[in-house]
């Protein structure tokens, strides 16, 4: 089953996000700020990266940018979660290196739509 | 005059007059018989001369008196006169607000009342007809009433002004703020006029402190609710994504009963975030940080996107949902999400006052615009409810809150945002008959779109093209027609503002390119409309050309305007001065190095009021230090005496350095400077402002002539 790594800093949303993708059949593991999500991401080899943007220590932009940068990391496909549909954000998420980008409160079924379709794209 | 003579004085005379030509017969007669008549007839024509001369010496005694009697009378009449008009002249000046004086061809005191002594605070004896307006000058000039200007030099300047009429402002030392009117008079002398306006400077100050807080104070309420958003949505987030996920693991248990109340937690959660995104949205659009993003899209895609999310909120009240956009529509150029809210907005609102009715959206296109119509067959407005439609918290109806909720901010979002994308929206509407809001868009952006309110200038970058804007202000009709047609002739795009006030309102909405703004207009004049344009940030740096009657440069240029011109207004001229101002310049970086704490927060504050971004250094080592780690400054500000590494030195090694060489630094010094240090200063610094005198509106004009001058520079290399 698939990995996700999901980097987010507030826990009830980390804890509801987990668990739906959990009981969805996915195997979660999580990291409370962008400094975290990247060593996780090294070292757990995720298939997927669910990537808030505001986090403590390591912002979600540096860390996407570090992740598309790191060699072992660059093809893993990172979807940005910002807490607003600002038409800046989805620029600047792109401009970042993430794959896809979608908005907080969470749309469950969109979202799994967008997971589901990048791994989809990471098989072929 | 003759009729004044009295008859006594006429009758005299006309004996007089008998005689005189009697004796002159008698001469005559005498003459013509010759010689040997001569002696007999010499001693009757004696007698007769000497009786004619002692008459005419009578009667000439007699016409003299009357005529001093006469003399006498008028003089008495007009000095009478006189005294009436002096004293009611005396009086009337006396009686004035304002102090008074007029001098003569020599710039002699002949005339002053006694405001004019208080207001003048001099000694006595300047209060004389053998003190001259130049001795004043000197006097006040050795007073220190010139600062450190050459005392003989304003002299020579305001002798030459007494020449024009011409009125400016002047501080006195106690803090009154006196008008000086002066006016040249026909005999050579001129007449000056004093107004106290301390009452009136203090009120406008006043007003424009409060002015200022009051917005200053919007701002951070609009910028901590923007920043407020995260911090509202999370644990709003929670709340719809527990609710969401408990009606899923409830299904997923078998306990499908708790699903409804969960729903109603969701839905509660979803419009509690709608009506927080609102708040949100406004508060950005007031705080300057909505940003425009322009792309391309299919208006019948953008149709059907929005029919999805409507087409279930306009069956709950039993509305049938008409969408009506031919593919001739085409696409559009503008902000995609802003026309999707804009729209979604318009059409829940129609959803929400129609029951059981027909919703429809009408998209058709006309010419380069986009027309979208929303209509629905609902309860309608009065004119009074669409008066207060399109502003923030006024629901047409405080009832209405109760009845359909909402926040009443969706319409003034989507005017807000029509207006941002240059377009408009508007209603028509009756009490019963539905309501129709037309929603009108460019289908090009063509250039950068529409500024965001209240967003400060920075937001404009430097090569946008285009035509620009002036905006006229003057009260007289018919300068609207000249300049507005010389200026439509040369390309611009005119707006007009027939007072202090609009000029202001229209000032913010338009952001034109400069003003050319009138001195005389009534209620808020000139220079108030030019202040409160400089104390506005997002305003400050729209350049203004004064047009004024008067010649007032130096007023001019101290409160900030790009140029003045005096009327009748020469057209080559303002052409020329519009083309010099050009486009507007970026913003600028200033580093600041000075070790005065002080002097650095209150330049910083007045730099970045004028929307510059500023950085400091506390000495020249810092300073150094500075330029070595960050991008080249659009301007430094050095201060000369600094503990560790002082100004000098900082020139020296900025100069040394090929990076740095060229950039523009400006001297602000306490230091009173010798000839040698004048000199090594003159070839390395643009411009040395003291200290002691200089002003807020001094630096900020400095800096901003520099940024003209580099602007003009790098245009040049371009080219």
């Amino acid at each position: 089953m698939a990995k996700i790594l999901l980097v987010e800093d507030n826990e009830m949303n980390r804890d509801m996000l987990s668990r739906r993708l959990e009981r969805k059949g996915f195997e979660v593991v999580m990291a409370p700020d962008g400094q975290q999500g990247l060593e996780l991401a090294a070292s757990e080899a995720p298939d997927l990266i669910l990537m808030d943007m505001s986090l403590p220590v390591l912002d979600g932009w540096e860390a996407t940018r570090r992740v598309k940068a790191g060699d072992a990391t660059r093809n893993i496909p990172v979807i940005a979660l910002t807490a607003h549909a600002m038409v800046g954000d989805r620029d600047k998420a792109l401009d970042a290196g993430c794959d896809d980008y979608d908005t907080k409160p969470v749309d469950f079924p969109r979202l799994l739509g967008k997971i589901e379709m990048l791994l989809q794209r990471g098989k072929e | 005059m003759l009729s004044l003579l009295p008859k006594r004085v006429f009758w005299q005379a006309a004996a007089v007059a008998f005689v005189v030509i009697g004796g002159a017969g008698a001469g005559v007669m005498l003459s013509i018989g010759g010689v040997p008549l001569l002696l007999q007839a010499t001693v009757p024509a004696v007698i007769a001369t000497v009786l004619s001369a002692l008459v005419i010496g009578m009667l000439a005694r007699q016409v003299n008196v009357a005529l001093a009697h006469h003399a006498e009378e008028t003089r008495t009449h007009f000095e009478r006169e006189l005294a009436r008009k002096t004293s009611e002249l005396r009086s009337t000046l006396e009686n004035m607000h304002q102090g008074v004086a007029m001098y003569d061809a020599d710039y002699k005191l002949v005339t002053w009342n006694q405001r004019f002594r208080e207001f003048l605070n001099m000694p006595d004896e300047f209060f004389s007809r053998d003190r001259s307006f130049i001795d004043y000058l000197r006097y006040i000039g050795a007073r220190g009433e010139f600062g450190d200007q050459n005392i003989e030099a304003v002299v020579a300047q305001r002798v030459e002004q007494l020449k024009r009429v011409h009125s400016f402002e002047r501080t006195r030392p106690d803090g009154t703020v006196l008008e000086i009117y002066r006016a040249p008079t026909p005999d050579g002398g001129f007449i000056a006029i004093y107004t106290d306006i301390t009452a009136r400077k203090q009120a406008e100050q006043e007003l424009m402190r409060a002015m200022e807080a009051a917005e200053a104070a919007n701002r951070v309420k609009s910028g901590f609710l923007a920043n407020m958003s995260h911090e509202l949505r999370t644990p709003l987030n929670a709340i719809i994504g527990y609710s969401q996920m408990l009606q899923e693991e409830a299904q997923d248990v078998g306990q499908a009963d708790f699903v409804p109340d969960l729903t109603k937690i969701e839905n509660a959660g979803k419009h509690l975030l709608g009506l927080i995104n609102d708040i949100l949205d406004l508060s950005k659009i007031e705080a300057g940080r909505m940003t425009v993003f322009i792309e391309e899209a299919k208006v019948s895609s953008v149709a059907a996107e929005v029919r999805g999310i409507i087409e279930p909120l306009a069956a709950t009240n039993g509305n049938r949902l008409v969408i009506d956009c031919p593919d001739t529509v085409g696409t559009i150029e503008t902000d995609v999400t802003k026309l999707k809210q804009s729209l979604l907005n318009l059409l829940s609102n129609a959803s929400k006052f129609t029951k059981n009715g027909t919703i429809e959206l009408a998209i058709a296109r006309d010419g380069d615009r986009v027309v979208l119509r929303v209509s629905d067959t609902g309860i309608g407005m009065t004119a009074d409810q669409m008066a207060r439609l399109f502003q923030a918290f006024a629901q047409a109806d405080a009832s209405t809150t109760r009845k359909f909720g909402g926040t009443g901010l969706g319409l003034a979002i989507t005017r807000h945002f029509a207006r941002m994308l240059r377009g408009d929206v508007t209603v028509a509407s009756e009490p019963g008959k539905g309501s129709v809001f037309t929603l009108v868009l460019p289908a090009r952006q063509g250039e950068a779109p529409a500024q965001p309110m209240a967003a400060p200038r920075r937001a404009v970058s430097g090569d946008v093209t285009g035509e620009r804007t002036i905006l006229v202000v003057d009260d007289d009709e018919a300068v609207h027609d000249t300049i507005g047609g010389m200026l439509g002739r040369e390309g611009y795009r005119v707006v007009h503002a027939r007072n202090g006030r609009d000029a202001l309102d229209i000032a913010r909405k338009e952001r034109p390119d400069a003003i050319t703004l009138d001195v005389m207009m009534p209620q808020m004049d000139g220079w108030s409309v030019l202040t409160a344009l400089k104390n506005e940030p997002a305003l400050a740096e729209i350049p203004v050309i004064m047009l004024t009657m008067l010649h007032e440069r130096a007023i001019a240029l101290q409160l900030g305007a790009a140029g003045y011109i005096t009327k009748p207004v020469d057209w080559a001229q303002l052409s020329a001065m519009l083309r010099r101002l050009g486009k507007r310049g970026d913003t600028a970086s200033v580093l600041i190095i000075d070790d005065d704490p002080q002097m650095r927060e209150t330049t910083r504050r007045m730099l970045e009021r004028s929307g510059h971004t500023v950085a400091e250094a506390t000495n020249g080592q810092e300073g150094l230090a500075w330029l070595a780690a960050n991008p080249l400054p659009s301007v430094i500000l050095l201060d000369l005496m600094m503990p560790v590494m002082d100004g000098f030195e900082f020139l020296e090694r900025v100069r040394g350095n090929a990076a740095w060489r060229d950039v523009p630094v400006l001297v602000v010094t306490a230091k009173s400077l010798d000839a040698a240090e004048i000199e090594t200063l003159r070839g390395v610094t643009q411009r040395i402002i003291d200290k002691g005198v200089s002003t807020g509106v001094d630096l900020r004009t400095a800096v901003r002539d520099i940024l003209k001058s580099r602007a003009v520079t790098s245009k040049a290399t371009t080219v």
